[in-house]
Formats: structure tokens, C-alpha cells, sequence
């Protein structure tokens, strides 16, 4: 009744589900070192190039939203707002659907309020609607200005207080590491947003935040886990690319649980919210949201942990094993037992010294058949 | 742990929890629904130039009434830094909504025309007689002696009953003598101030509506906070209603020190006037004119108005004041505190200056909600669904938290909106939204950490321990630094980012909570009984965990 096949005789979805596999991750860091520096540099380019799309909030201006209809589209818009004086070169006039209502939003810089209660009438009477019926907001851009400056500096006083705290709670690599991963995140976000013109809105600011939130929670939790099994391994000759592939497999089950969990209620506003009901104020924010936290599961484990990996093989503790890993059956079983043997180090040491070039760092220890035995760990 | 204390843990938090959902439908607290989910304009202002700070407070606690004079439901006041942002839900028009919240604390002096008391209940002098005395020179704190001796003399003036509100004093130094304090012919006044220490009363204090009296007004009533118009306003508690005319100064003549003090035995307000053409000498020419009860100030009172209030009504006892002014009457201590803030305020109004306002159609923004709350519910089930599939019977347990956790933070809503005027926006509902995953995840580390155990061989009752203990670990590192996030954008930003933070630290607290309290008793008191032995939650042979069996 029970499901004793040995782990190598289960499905890929069995071993997943038992937290036996054996995925590579630090051998193939490579790829995901690229893939994320190439999304990188495309969001990059973007900025750079096209910049961003700022919405009122944050640049300043005055947008009316008028409804539609057969008689009053984008073109008499643009007319109405230009008879009252208003400069429409650089007018965003654009036509928003919520559900089986489209209205007209045309945005420009910063009026006075003479204007934009004037172009307001105007538009309410070319429109056939009450002046009610015509919303404006306006921001001024001295506003927009001051809180975009709030924000970005509890943004620089969030990341150095939580730099702080990962490097109390864990060490320095980590945090560097996190906020690394994480930085690329909300690059990535960020740059959806410049490649496809979505205008940027405090709704877009929060789903920013959010993304970054949970990128650094999914980091936290993986991190954790390194370091427990660093913990763990301590008494044997691991380095750090084992214990690494050993984290990952061992979490691989919690991180996709954990962004299936995260993910489905944004897929379902995404999908149901601005697909079915007709939301738009949500889909941009939801679309940003998807991307943001799909980045966030895949950064903890492509991008966070092998630059950790990396970052803690400079250690001496870790030196003399750096680049030597193991794979398939071994490093399975070192998934599975949580233990690894030292022979097989040795051994796999040895062969890695033959096959590449003669390598100074083959130390007498690494070629002992039994590791020394481990200094006495303190009681935490 | 005992079973007993678990158990106690775990009964205390559902008492509590469902104890505080109980209290609050009895007493009818829900959330309020912010403006992007209900409608509504939203202005923001900031002050522009000089300003201090007790005329910021001052313009907060005037929108605040002019607000709620309009009957607004539920407006939102928030003074965030030093921007005030006032949420109007429900009112769609936009320039009514800009025009309600434009105070600046600017304080009018006006002459008075005719005054009338309204409904007096306790015999107030109707013709109050109030003392200006003078103190002769310009510098406050030499003053002080003086018009300890005028105010003297004050009392010795015939109008001077105990019900007489106090006058602005100053003697002017016409007589030549600086420390002369000859005892000026004071005029009675009554002072706008009652003697009750009630707050503004609840018509219309604006001025705009007209008073019960049989006061006969014009049909079109100018703008009471027309300096240029002959207007008709009451005192800040309704007792009294005059006609004042075009102001002949702002309270920008007086210094920005107005104390209150004792002056001669009662309470009283002193101030010094600023030099110059726009200080002292505006305000002599209008002292004089009162004092002389020329045709335009025939009661020979002058009134402190601050935004179509009178806040004092004092007469004048002098044509001309050089250092400062002293205002004496049957001031209680907070009477005559209140009057020195209104000065101050006026003597360095606040320019506010809008600096956003925002109108949501409410069908925009019930769309909104409806379909957020729909997707989110449709949302939640999916991630139920899938824990179901995937820790089976567990699930229960998942369902549990996750409707306590809902619990506590519908009930910490509640409260917050009906206390302190929190108000649900689309920024919160996201960030409620995201906040499952974590509270999901939060399961998810501890039913990983719970199956390595039983693998490796332990007893249920012992992996569910220790599984607990280093999951607790890893959920505190993540929260805090969630909470970290929380508290720096909640203290440091503004707008939706502000409530965003709000209600992302409430749902990572409210995951500590439900893991510690919830959770932990919970599963510990199930590893303890048969019911995941019986079943094979984590895909182990259930033999292997039975008591005795083989690993």
C-alpha cells in the first residue's frame, strides 16, 4: 500500500514530491547567470532609451476622463482640449475599456485650475454628459517631485536596514547576495513596464514593493536552508557547490509550493479581475505582480544561491573545494541522507586534479583518506 | 509542552479571535472602503512659504469641520509630514470638494455693525462692555507690568460685570505717556466667546446657513470670508450673531507671539503688533475708528474672525495702541488658549496650496472592488485547492489558518476604521492578496521541515517538534524582514504606498501570530493523537510512523 520504490525508481513528480532530486544547479549556474544578465540588459537598454512611462503621480499634470461614444472619440478630445489653449503635443490621449464602458483619457502638464475646470466644461458639453461625469485629477509637479523623492528614500533606508539585518541574522555574503537577487528583480519588473509602455502609477510603486518584498522573503527562506546544511555538513569535506545543490533540492519542492501559492491569486485577478470582470486598474498592476514574483521564486534559486555559492568558495574554509561538486546518484544521495562521504570527495577531487590542469590546490589534507576530524562546534 | 498548555494556546487565540470578531458586529464596525474603491475626490494641499506650525493644526481642524458641517460620509482627514490629505467618499463634485478644504487660518479683523444674541441662556450682558487698555510700549515683556495696572483699571470701569468679555488694550499713547495707564474710557463688548467651554455647535459654522434669529437677512448672503463684503457671521459657538463689515485688517498686523495669560486676575490673550504700515498703524486706524464709533464701526467692537467665525468681539477701549494689545473677558483658560492659537495662526497664515486632487467615478470603483474581492475569493480557492491535492488532510489545517489569519485582520480593520478613520484601498487588497502566499508558505516551510523528519526516521510527535522549531526559525528571519519593509515605507512614504505598507506589516504580523498560536498548538496536539499517523499525509509508509514500527 505503501510507496517504497528507492527514489531513482520514482517519476520526476514522485522525487519532487519526496525532495529526492538531484538537479545541478550549481553546475548549470552559468545558464542562469546569462539568462538573467541578458534580461538585464534588455531592461537596461530599455530604460535608457525609451525611459519610462510616468503617470501624473509623479511627473505632474492634469488628466480628464471622459466617457466615450460614437460622436466623441480621441480626435474630438484632442480638439476640445486644444480650443482651451492647451498645448496637445505632448498630450497622452488614449481610449480605456472597463468592461463594456470606454472612456476617453487625456493627459498633459501641470494647468491651473482655471483651465482645467474650463477644458473640464468643455469636455462635458462636446461629450453630451454631465460635468460631473468628467473626472479630472491633477497633481502638481512639485508634489509628484517630493513623494517620488519619499519613496526612493525609504527605499534606500529599507535596503540598508535589511542589509543589516541579514548580515546579523546570517552573514555579509548573504545579504549581498539577497539584495542582489533582489535588485535584479524589481530591475526586471521595472523593466516590463519601460518595454511596454505601461504607465507607471502609485498602484505600479506598490506592486514594485511587493515584488520586492516577497523576492527577499523567498531569498530569506532559501538562504536558511544553506545555512543549515552548512551547518550540517560542517563535520565533513563539502564544499560549498555540494552544499548548495544539496539546499536547492531540498527546497525546490517548498520554493515552487510557496510561488504557486503566491502566483494563483494574482493570476486569478489577472485573468478574472480585468479579464472577465473588466478591471483594467487591475490588470497592470497584476501583470506587474505575475512577472514580479515568478522572477522572485526563479532569482532564489538561479541567481541568489550560486552567487552565494560563489561568493562563500572564496572563503578558506571552502577554498580548497571550489568548482568540485557532485552529481546524479551522489549528489542524490546527499539530497536524500544529508550526509556526504568523504572518500567519495577525495576520490571525485582527485579525478577533477587529473583531468584539468595540475592544480596547486590539491592539499595534502584533500588527499587523506578520512577527513580530519571537524573542530568541536559550539552549542548556538 | 503539555498537552494541557497547547491546548489552552490554542482555545485562548480562538477566543480571542473570534471574541473580537463577535464585538465587533455587535457594535457594527466593517472596514471602510477607501476613495479608489467607492468614489470620491481626493485633494491633497501642502503649505507653500512660511507658516508655523499652529496655524497647520489650526487649517487641519477647520477642514475638519467645514467637512463634517457638510455631512461628508466617512471623509478622511490625514495629515501626512506636513501635507493634508482630505478624502471626500461619495461627493463627485470636484471644485465644491477643492473649495471645502482651502483654509488657510488667515484671521480677519472686522469692524462690527450690529451684534445680536442668539438664545441666551444665562444673562449675558447683551451690550458687553470690555476694557482696552493700553500698554504704551512697543516691547511685550516691559509691557507686562503696565497692563497689569491697566487691566486694574480696567476693572474699575463700570461695564466690567463678571460676564464681560475682554477688550484689546493698548492705551495709545496719544496722552504722551509711555507708561501711562490713565484709565481709557472702555467701551463695552461682548465678547464673541462664551463662557461655555463647548465646541463649535453643530450649525453651520461656517456661516453659510442662517441663524435662528429673528435677525432679518439679505436673500443673497456674501461669502462670509469676503474680506470686502459686509457679511453675516455667529461665534464659534452659535451664541451670537452679527454683522460685520469690510475688514480693515488681517491678523497679520499682530506679531506672531499672542499668549495667553492672566491679565488683571482672568484669563486673557496679549499680543504685540508688528511696526510699520502694515502692523500697528493698520491696526490703529481701525482702533481708532471703533474707538470713535464712527458710522463704520458703530458698536465700537472689533471682531477676531477666522474663516467666517468670530472668535472674540472685543470693544475697543482706546483710539490707538502702540506695543500690544491685551484682550480681557470671562475667558476660561482654554478660551483664552484657544483665542491665542487662532492669533498666532493668524498672524502667519498657512498658504496651502493644492497639490493633487483625484475624482473616482464610483462605478469605476465599485467595479473595482467587486472584481478584485471576486478574483481574490476565486484566487483563494485555487491555493486551497492545491494544498488539498498536495498535503491532502493537512489541508484542513491550512483552510483554518488562513481563515484565522483573515479573522484577526478583518476584526484589526474594523477597528482602525472606526477609530482612526483607516480606510480599505486597492493598494491594501493587494497587498492582503500577496499576504496568502505568505501565510501559505509559512505551512509550506513547516510541512517540508515536518516531512525531513519523519523521513529520517523520528516519531511524528518529535518531528513535529522539532519541524516546528526550525520552521519558526525561517519564518521569523522572513517576516522580519517583511516587517522591516513595513515600518520603513509606512514612516517614510505617502499615499497608496503608505497604505500599502500599512496592511502588508498587519498581514505579516497577523502570519506570526496564526503560526505561533494556531499552528504550533495545533499540530503538536495532532502529532500527539492518531489523526496523521492514520493517513498518509507526507507519501511516508504510515506503518513507519507508528510507535515501534521500522524506520
Amino acid at each position: 500500500m505503501s510507496d517504497t520504490r528507492p527514489a531513482n525508481r520514482r517519476g520526476i513528480l514522485g522525487r519532487l514530491y519526496h525532495g529526492e532530486t538531484s538537479v545541478d544547479f550549481y553546475g548549470r549556474r552559468r545558464y542562469g547567470f546569462l539568462f538573467s544578465g541578458l534580461l538585464v540588459i534588455v531592461t537596461l537598454v530599455s530604460l535608457l532609451t525609451s525611459g519610462l512611462n510616468l503617470g501624473i503621480d509623479f511627473e505632474g499634470g492634469v488628466a480628464w476622463q471622459v466617457p466615450a461614444s460614437s460622436t466623441f472619440g480621441t480626435d474630438e478630445a484632442r480638439d476640445v482640449v486644444e480650443e482651451n489653449g492647451v498645448e496637445v503635443a505632448n498630450a497622452k490621449i488614449q481610449t480605456l475599456k472597463s468592461g463594456d464602458v470606454e472612456s476617453i483619457r487625456i493627459q498633459v502638464g501641470d494647468q491651473t485650475t482655471e483651465v482645467r475646470s474650463a477644458v473640464q466644461a468643455a469636455l462635458a458639453e462636446a461629450a453630451g454628459v454631465d460635468v460631473n461625469d468628467v473626472s479630472v485629477s491633477s497633481v502638481s509637479s512639485s508634489w509628484g517631485r517630493s513623494i517620488t523623492e519619499k519613496a526612493v528614500r525609504a527605499l534606500v533606508v529599507f535596503l540598508v536596514l535589511v542589509s543589516l539585518y541579514i548580515a546579523w541574522r546570517f552573514e555579509w555574503r548573504m545579504a549581498v547576495a539577497a539584495i542582489a537577487a533582489m535588485l535584479h528583480d524589481v530591475l526586471i519588473s521595472v523593466g516590463i513596464y519601460s518595454i511596454f509602455r505601461f504607465e507607471v502609477t502609485p498602484a505600479t510603486v506598490v506592486a514594485f514593493l511587493t515584488i520586492l518584498g516577497f523576492s527577499l522573503y523567498d531569498t530569506i527562506v532559501v538562504f536558511d536552508k544553506v545555512q543549515d546544511n552548512i551547518e550540517r555538513f560542517a563535520a565533513t569535506r563539502t564544499g560549498m557547490a555540494d552544499i548548495t545543490n544539496v539546499s536547492m533540492n531540498q527546497v525546490l519542492m517548498r520554493s515552487l509550493n510557496t510561488s504557486l501559492a503566491a502566483v494563483l491569486p494574482v493570476i486569478s485577478l489577472l485573468v478574472l479581475g480585468s479579464g472577465v470582470f473588466g478591471a483594467v486598474a487591475l490588470r497592470e498592476f497584476a501583470v506587474a505582480l505575475l512577472v514580479g514574483l515568478s522572477i522572485g521564486s526563479y532569482s532564489s534559486i538561479f541567481v541568489a544561491s550560486p552567487l552565494l555559492a560563489v561568493l562563500k568558495e572564496r572563503e578558506p574554509r571552502f577554498k580548497n573545494l571550489r568548482g568540485l561538486h557532485s552529481t546524479g546518484a551522489e549528489l542524490e544521495h546527499m539530497v536524500v541522507t544529508g550526509t556526504s562521504s568523504g572518500l567519495k570527495n577525495v576520490r571525485r577531487q582527485v579525478q577533477a586534479d587529473e583531468h584539468t590542469a595540475p592544480s596547486a590546490n590539491v592539499t595534502p589534507g584533500a588527499l587523506l583518506t578520512h577527513p580530519p576530524r571537524p573542530r568541536k562546534k559550539r552549542r548556538r | 509542552m503539555t498537552r494541557r498548555r497547547l491546548a489552552f494556546t490554542l482555545f485562548g487565540l480562538l477566543i480571542v479571535v473570534f471574541g473580537s470578531l463577535a464585538g465587533n458586529l455587535v457594535a457594527g464596525n466593517e472596514p471602510s472602503l477607501g476613495l479608489d474603491l467607492q468614489g470620491g475626490v481626493s485633494v491633497t494641499q501642502e503649505p507653500v512659504g512660511e507658516y508655523n506650525s499652529e496655524s497647520l493644526d489650526l487649517a487641519v481642524e477647520r477642514i475638519r469641520e467645514r467637512v463634517d458641517s457638510l455631512g461628508v460620509a466617512e471623509p478622511e482627514i490625514i495629515r501626512q509630514g506636513d501635507a493634508i490629505v482630505v478624502n471626500l467618499p461619495g461627493v463627485d463634485n470636484q471644485d465644491e470638494a477643492i473649495k471645502l478644504v482651502q483654509v488657510t487660518g488667515a484671521v480677519l479683523l472686522r469692524p462690527v455693525l450690529l451684534s445680536q444674541m442668539i438664545d441666551t441662556p444665562d444673562s449675558v450682558v447683551d451690550d458687553g462692555s470690555s476694557t482696552t487698555t493700553a500698554t504704551p510700549n512697543g516691547d511685550a515683556t516691559t509691557s507686562t507690568n503696565v497692563s497689569t495696572t491697566i487691566a486694574t483699571a480696567a476693572t474699575t470701569l463700570p461695564s466690567s460685570t463678571t460676564t464681560l468679555p475682554g477688550g484689546p488694550s493698548r492705551p495709545a499713547t496719544v496722552t504722551s505717556l509711555p507708561t501711562d495707564t490713565t484709565t481709557t474710557p472702555a467701551t463695552t463688548a461682548v465678547d464673541a466667546q462664551s463662557t461655555t467651554t463647548t465646541v463649535a455647535s453643530t450649525d453651520a459654522p461656517t456661516g453659510t446657513e442662517a441663524p435662528t434669529t429673528d435677525v432679518t437677512l439679505p436673500t443673497d448672503m456674501p461669502d462670509p470670508t469676503d474680506p470686502n463684503a459686509t457679511v453675516f457671521v455667529q461665534n464659534a459657538d452659535g451664541t451670537e450673531f452679527y454683522q460685520l463689515g469690510p475688514a480693515f485688517a488681517t491678523g497679520e498686523v499682530f506679531n506672531n507671539d499672542a499668549q495667553a495669560d492672566i491679565i488683571s486676575g482672568g484669563w486673557g490673550v496679549r499680543v504685540t503688533l508688528r511696526g510699520g504700515a502694515t502692523g500697528a498703524d493698520l491696526w490703529n486706524s481701525g482702533a481708532a475708528r471703533c474707538f470713535a464709533k464712527d458710522s463704520s464701526c458703530p458698536s465700537g467692537r472689533m471682531a477676531i474672525v477666522l474663516d467666517g467665525v468670530v472668535q472674540s468681539a472685543p470693544s475697543v477701549n482706546q483710539p490707538s495702541f502702540t506695543g500690544g494689545v491685551d484682550i480681557t473677558g470671562s475667558f476660561s483658560e482654554g478660551e483664552a488658549k484657544d483665542l491665542a492659537r487662532v492669533l498666532k495662526s493668524g498672524a502667519l497664515p498657512v498658504r496651502l496650496q493644492v497639490q493633487a486632487v483625484q475624482t473616482v467615478s464610483p462605478t469605476l470603483g465599485s467595479d473595482s472592488l467587486r472584481a478584485a474581492i471576486i478574483s481574490g475569493l476565486i484566487g483563494v480557492g485555487l491555493v486551497l485547492l492545491f494544498m488539498l491535492l498536495y498535503y491532502r488532510s493537512l489541508a484542513a489545517i491550512v483552510v483554518a489558518g488562513l481563515l484565522i489569519s483573515g479573522v484577526i485582520q478583518w476584526n484589526v480593520i474594523s477597528l482602525l476604521s472606526s477609530t482612526n478613520g483607516l480606510a480599505l484601498s486597492l493598494a491594501g487588497i493587494a497587498g492582503i492578496i500577496v499576504s496568502i502566499g505568505v501565510t501559505v508558505d509559512s505551512y509550506v516551510v513547516f510541512f517540508e521541515k515536518l516531512k525531513d523528519e519523519v523521513k529520517s526516521g523520528r516519531t511524528l510527535r518529535n518531528s513535529a517538534e522539532r519541524g516546528f522549531k526550525s520552521a519558526w526559525r525561517t519564518i521569523l528571519a522572513a517576516d522580519i524582514v517583511s516587517l522591516l519593509g513595513a515600518f520603513t515605507l509606512w514612516y517614510l512614504t505617502v499615499g497608496s504606498v503608505r497604505g500599502f505598507a500599512f496592511f502588508l506589516g498587519l498581514s505579516t504580523l497577523c502570519d506570526m501570530i496564526v503560526a505561533w498560536f494556531f499552528t504550533r498548538p495545533t499540530m503538536l496536539l495532532l502529532a500527539r493523537s492518531n489523526f496523521i499517523a492514520r493517513r498518509r499525509v507526507f507519501g511516508v509508509d504510515p506503518s513507519a510512523l507508528a510507535p515501534g514500527g521500522a524506520a
